[in-house]
Formats: C-alpha cells, sequence, structure tokens
C-alpha cells in the first residue's frame, strides 16, 4: 500500500480557487473517493488556506488519476468545475515519506500561512474524524492522523512556537494583558471605525473585554461596529468624558494633529483615580501623541512599537520553526518505519498461515491413533502451538524488522521462496514435508 | 527535629527559588507553577517548625534576630501564597523564594533551639513575645509589598520603555502588582503598628517608661511615622501606581534599616 497526498494551499493557489474548492461537508466526497477500488482509505481537509485529500492506495497511478479528476470536477459546487489550465501549478502531489512529512508538518502548523497558528490543527482534528465517521478513515491513516496530532502536541511543548503572537492586534491583547489583571470589568474606548480598529477589537473581544464605546466622525460606521460588537456609539465631541472611563483606548482616526494629547490625557487621569490607560495608537498619523508617555499611569504603544514587538516574535518563531522541523522529521522516520513494517504483514500472514495448517493436518493424522482423551487431546495441541510459536517468534520478528528498511524486502523475498508461499498449491509441499514426518 | 525542618524548609525554598528562576528566564509558566507549590510545602514544614519550636519549655521568645527573619520569612510566604491564590500572581515567586530562603538560611545557620536567647527578657511576661511576633509579621507583609512594588516598577520602566520580554506573559500584571502590594500595606501597617505598640509597653515594664531613645527605638518610631505617612498618601490621595509602588521600596527599605540594621549594627 502506498500513501498519495494531492491538495493546494496557500502558497500554490490564489484564494478565489481555493474558495472554489472549499468543501464544507467532507463526508459525501469520502464516501464516493472509497467506493472506488484504487482509493482504500482518504481523509480530505478543507480549510480557508488549503484544501487536500490524503489516501492509501494500491494503485498509485489510478488514485492519481482519481484525485486529480476529483479537484477538477468533484469538489466545486453546484458541477462549477474547475479547467485543467486553473489547477495548472496550483495542485501539489507528495507521496509515502513525503506525504507523511506533509501531514506531520501541516498539523504541527509549520505549513501555515502563519507559522504556529493554533487553529489547523483543530481543522485536522474535524478532519480525521468526519472521515472516521463516514468510514473513510481506517487503521493506517488513523494512525497517521493520531501521530500527526501527538506530533503537533511534542512541537507545542517542546518549541516556542506558538508562544509569542504576531499579529499587531495580538501583541496589543498580550500588552494589555501585562498591564490589567482580567479584561471583565475593564473598558475600552475605539476612536475610528476602520479595519485595523476592528481586528484589535475582535481579539481583544475574545481575550474577554466587554464594556466597549465607538467613538467616529461618521455616526453610521460608528453605528454599523458598535451593533456588531454590542457597543455604544458616540460622537466625537464625547470623546473627554469617555476617555475618562476607559481603560483601553483603541484609536485610529485620520486627521493632522493628535487629538490625545498631553492635557486632554491629564484631565482624563484625573478623574481615574490612579487607574491604568493602556492606548493603543495604530493611526498614521499618530493620534496620541508620545509627550504623555510622561505620564506614569499613561501606556501608549504607535504602530511602530506594536509593529516591531511583532516582527521580533515573527523571528523567535522562526528560530523555533527549525528546532520544530527536526522533531518532524524524527517522527516522520517513526512513522516512516511503522508504515513500511506493513509491507512484512501479508507475508507474515501467509507464513503463520502455512504453518498453522501444516501443525492441524498433522494433529489430525497423528492424534486418532494415540488413542488419548479430551485433556490430552488438548494438551498435545497447546504443545504443538507454543512450539509452532516460538519456532516462529524471532523469525517473524526480524522480518518486521528489515521490512522497515528498503533492503529487507530481500529478506521477505527469501521467507516467500523457502516457504513456497506463492506457489499455487501449497499442499503439494505440505504433502511432502508431511510424509517425512510421518511415524515409523 | 526543629533544625531538621528547617534545614527541609530551606532546602525546599531553595528548590523553589531554582524552579522560579528557570521558569521565568526560560518563560515556562509550568515552571513557576510548579516553584508556588514547592514553596507551600516549604511553608508547611516551616509552619511545623515553628510550632515544634514553641513546644520547647520555657518558650524562645524569637527576640534572637535569626529567629525573627525565620518568622518574617514565614509570614511573607504565607502572605504570597494567600495572594497567589486569589490572584494571577504566580510569577512573583521568583523573587519571594530567594528572599524566604535567605530569612530560613539565618535561622538554620545559628539554631535558635539552642541559642540561649532568654537573658535580656526575663520579668517582661509575653510583651517580647507579642513585639515581636506582631513587628515581625507587620514587617514582613510590608516587605512583601516591597518586593510588589520593586516588581511593579521594573515591569512599569519595562513596558514604559517598549521593551519586550521572552518572560513577560508569565509575569503578573501591573494591576495584579499594585493590587497585592496595597493588600500587603493594609494588613502589614496595622501589625507593625500594634507591634511597635508591644515594644513600648515592654520597654516600660522593664525601664518604666515607654520609651527610653536607643537607636532601635528611635530609628523605629520614625520609620513608623513615615510608614503611617505613606500608607495614609496611598489610600487616601489615591497617587499613581508607580509612586505608590516607590513608596512601598523606600518605606520598606527604611523599616528595615530601621528595625534590623541598627539591631545588627548593635
Amino acid at each position: 500500500v502506498k500513501l498519495l497526498l494531492v491538495g493546494m494551499n496557500h502558497r500554490t493557489a490564489p484564494l478565489d480557487l481555493r474558495e472554489r474548492l472549499a468543501v464544507d461537508e467532507p463526508g459525501p466526497v469520502l464516501r464516493k473517493l472509497v467506493a472506488c477500488d484504487e482509493v482504500d482509505e482518504a481523509v480530505l481537509l478543507s480549510t480557508c488556506n488549503r484544501v487536500e485529500v490524503v489516501v492509501l492506495t494500491r494503485e498509485i497511478d489510478s488514485a492519481r488519476l482519481r484525485l486529480r479528476s476529483l479537484f477538477r470536477r468533484e469538489l466545486a459546487p453546484d458541477g462549477a468545475g474547475v479547467t485543467e489550465a486553473d489547477l495548472e501549478g496550483c495542485l501539489y502531489e507528495y507521496q509515502n515519506s513525503d506525504a507523511m512529512r506533509h501531514v506531520l508538518r501541516v498539523a504541527a502548523s509549520l505549513d501555515s500561512m502563519v507559522v504556529g497558528e493554533p487553529q489547523i490543527l483543530g481543522q485536522a482534528k474535524d478532519a480525521y474524524r468526519a472521515a472516521v465517521e463516514c468510514g473513510a478513515a481506517g487503521a493506517i491513516l488513523g494512525r497517521l492522523f493520531q501521530h500527526a496530532f501527538a506530533t503537533a502536541k511534542r512541537v507545542r511543548n517542546e518549541t516556542r512556537i506558538a508562544e509569542r503572537p504576531v499579529s499587531v492586534a495580538r501583541v496589543a491583547v498580550e500588552l494589555a494583558a501585562q498591564i490589567f489583571e482580567s479584561f471583565a470589568e475593564k473598558r475600552a474606548l475605539l476612536v475610528g471605525a476602520g479595519e485595523m480598529i476592528e481586528l484589535a477589537l475582535r481579539a481583544l473581544r475574545e481575550a474577554g473585554l466587554e464594556a466597549i464605546a465607538v467613538a467616529n466622525r461618521t455616526a453610521e460606521r460608528a453605528s454599523r461596529l458598535a451593533v456588531q460588537f454590542g457597543a455604544t456609539a458616540h460622537g466625537l465631541d464625547e470623546l473627554p468624558a469617555l476617555l475618562g472611563e476607559a481603560d483601553v483606548v483603541l484609536t485610529s482616526i485620520g486627521g493632522s494633529e493628535p487629538w490625545l494629547t498631553r492635557p486632554v490625557a491629564e484631565r482624563a487621569l484625573r478623574t481615574r483615580h490612579g487607574r491604568p490607560m493602556f492606548v493603543i495608537d495604530i493611526g498614521v498619523p499618530r493620534n496620541a501623541d508620545p509627550a504623555i508617555d510622561a505620564l506614569d499611569d499613561v501606556y501608549r504603544y504607535d504602530l511602530d512599537d506594536l509593529g516591531a514587538i511583532a516582527n521580533e516574535n515573527a523571528e523567535e518563531r522562526r528560530r523555533e520553526q527549525a528546532r520544530a522541523e527536526v522533531i518532524v522529521e524524527a517522527e516522520q522516520q517513526r512513522f516512516d518505519g511503522w508504515f513500511a513494517a506493513l509491507r512484512a504483514v501479508p507475508t507474515i500472514r501467509q507464513l503463520r498461515a502455512r504453518v498453522e495448517s501444516i501443525r492441524t493436518g498433522e494433529l489430525e493424522k497423528v492424534l486418532p491413533r494415540l488413542g488419548l482423551d479430551d485433556a490430552g487431546r488438548d494438551a498435545v495441541d497447546a504443545l504443538t502451538r507454543a512450539i509452532v510459536n516460538k519456532i516462529l517468534h524471532a523469525p517473524l520478528a526480524r522480518l518486521r524488522e528489515e521490512a522497515e528498511r528498503e533492503e529487507g524486502i530481500a529478506h521477505l523475498e527469501t521467507t516467500r521462496l523457502l516457504f513456497a508461499l506463492d506457489q499455487a498449491d501449497p499442499d503439494a509441499a505440505g504433502s511432502e514435508g508431511g510424509g517425512e514426518s510421518e511415524p515409523t | 527535629m526543629v533544625v531538621a525542618l528547617q534545614f527541609l524548609t530551606g532546602g525546599l525554598y531553595l528548590l523553589a527559588s531554582l524552579a522560579a528562576g528557570a521558569g521565568f528566564t526560560l518563560a515556562r509558566p509550568a515552571l513557576l507553577r510548579t516553584a508556588v507549590g514547592v514553596l507551600a510545602a516549604g511553608a508547611i514544614a516551616h509552619g511545623l517548625s515553628f510550632t515544634l519550636l514553641h513546644a520547647h519549655e520555657p518558650t524562645p521568645p524569637l527576640t534572637h534576630l535569626p529567629s525573627a527573619l525565620s518568622f518574617m520569612a514565614w509570614v511573607g510566604t504565607v502572605g504570597f501564597l494567600l495572594l497567589a491564590w486569589r490572584a494571577r500572581l504566580a510569577g512573583l515567586v521568583a523573587l519571594v523564594a530567594p528572599v524566604s530562603c535567605l530569612g530560613v538560611a539565618a535561622a538554620v545557620f545559628s539554631n535558635p533551639a539552642t541559642s540561649d536567647v532568654r537573658a535580656d527578657v526575663t520579668g517582661a511576661g509575653s510583651l517580647p513575645h507579642a513585639h515581636v511576633l506582631l513587628a515581625s509579621a507587620g514587617l514582613a507583609l510590608l516587605g512583601l509589598a516591597g518586593l510588589a512594588g520593586l516588581s511593579f516598577l521594573l515591569e512599569h520602566h519595562r513596558l514604559k520603555r517598549k521593551r519586550r520580554l521572552a518572560g513577560a506573559a508569565s509575569w503578573p500584571s501591573l494591576e495584579a502588582l499594585d493590587r497585592a502590594g496595597a493588600f500587603a500595606v493594609a494588613a502589614g501597617f496595622p501589625l507593625l503598628t500594634l507591634g511597635v505598640a508591644a515594644g513600648s509597653l515592654w520597654e516600660r515594664s522593664v525601664t518604666g517608661a515607654f520609651f527610653s531613645g536607643n537607636p532601635h527605638e528611635t530609628f523605629s518610631l520614625l520609620a513608623w511615622a513615615i510608614y503611617g505617612v505613606l500608607a495614609t498618601v496611598r489610600f487616601g490621595a489615591r497617587q499613581p501606581a508607580a509612586r505608590c509602588a516607590l513608596s512601598s521600596i523606600a518605606g520598606f527599605a527604611f523599616l528595615g534599616i530601621a528595625m534590623l540594621g541598627v539591631e545588627w549594627l548593635a
């Protein structure tokens, strides 16, 4: 059996193509896939950044054609097919060790757009669960995905790849957490209603911030954001009053001069009785005068400050990625060994069956002549079984070990030859041997 | 047995210090939490050692400086553990554990169980004991406020300078440090006040006067008055948290010099 992975991701395919091929409900696709002769098991991973199918197959060429056809004709909804030209250069393909490595890297978030982001592991688990539920994932892909999840956990525990935020919004939240014990009772003031403000607000909201006021020049945009986040909308004329109550100030509004000057901040602080204020200034030009840094209770970070921290964190992630790749490589080799050992399974099964048939055949001949009662028969049966198991134990273990190496295939072939496992009529050999074992 | 428990306590505090140092340096919150657990185990052994010490007949009054330091370390540790139980303060263990370790080391190497410490307290009843217990407990909590203040100021300046720090995420927030400092001052100052009062009564029982003017008494009273002003300003005038932190450090430094430095120099 072989592993084959075909897919596209954010590096190889444009967003519009990924959007067209994204699959919300993988069950029907997978059921159809495993119904084909050439596919034994399959898992489909579809996220906003990738669409990938990994299959277990005995006929790699047919499976490859089948998967390409899947991308071209079946993934797009309502039969809106994708042309070969659309897919040109967008699809990648990995086999066996490369496919395993890719699955491990994806689960460990090393292949993500933002390396180390945590969502991909959950998405991979969902994809595997969906494949199990529709009967498309069996023992081998199951083992691969469980190994991938364990590898991702190891990467997360043994490296710092996911520790530091790399987006401006997340950096702002991390800084806020270094100032405030909890966001539950904190109030945020948003000045402006642009995309950056929205991203930062979303991150703060996820961190637990609830009380939010939005102030903007255009009431309509402020209202839109207020409705979206359950906030209150205000005009800019209310800023002084709002500022006195705000623990977190997010500002990104146009204007040639900063609106948050030192006198304005000082007035607000007088009503705050020593409570700190975190000012996140993501406006260009700056909305908050750097002179407010001199005020003890104000912590001001502008876009450059946040960007510098994000860049340092990204650099740290890149350093950690090298360590993570070493872990993935080691885990891939471990899985590769297990996967390669599967080559020995048919030979081992056949050899066991052959020896068992010889044992039972000889017992059937001998036992009637011995005149034993049931207990005696059971004892002889157990004795012969134990002898056979002990004789086979070492060679079978060795065969499994050898099968993990490419050179070990010769041992499998020798075994098949010695025990005539490929012979159409094994009884011929059995009767010959059996003749020699006749009691004299 | 007491000495064995003190050695055990010292060992556990040392282990907690090492785990906390490693946790902070490597930015591993799990190590910091482990350090807090080890520190708690040390505090239990420490408390047990005091219980056994007080089972001695007659009871050592803790006027022996190393014993008082060890007691302060215990009160400070328990105070920290209570605060860490209620707020996200585990990172502060990196400062508390080494200080507690030093406090216990003083007692371990001077062996208070066998020290002759009763000579200067005869005839004073339980006042020396009450004075040392209350003043040491107050001093320990004010010391904890000082450590929280020091930690606050370091973090405040780092955030003001916009410097990134690998272990910053596992360090307590400014708000938590400020609250911990406020709680420690609110609990420590009344205890210190009672300790100073007990000391005056002790002085009266020995010399007939509440105040004899020796350096220890003079500096203690001065330090208490300064701390009184600082506590009033902190809770009354709601000054900025950074200034509260600075006053906690300055107040404790003066108090430490007054109550321990003068004693040592004498």
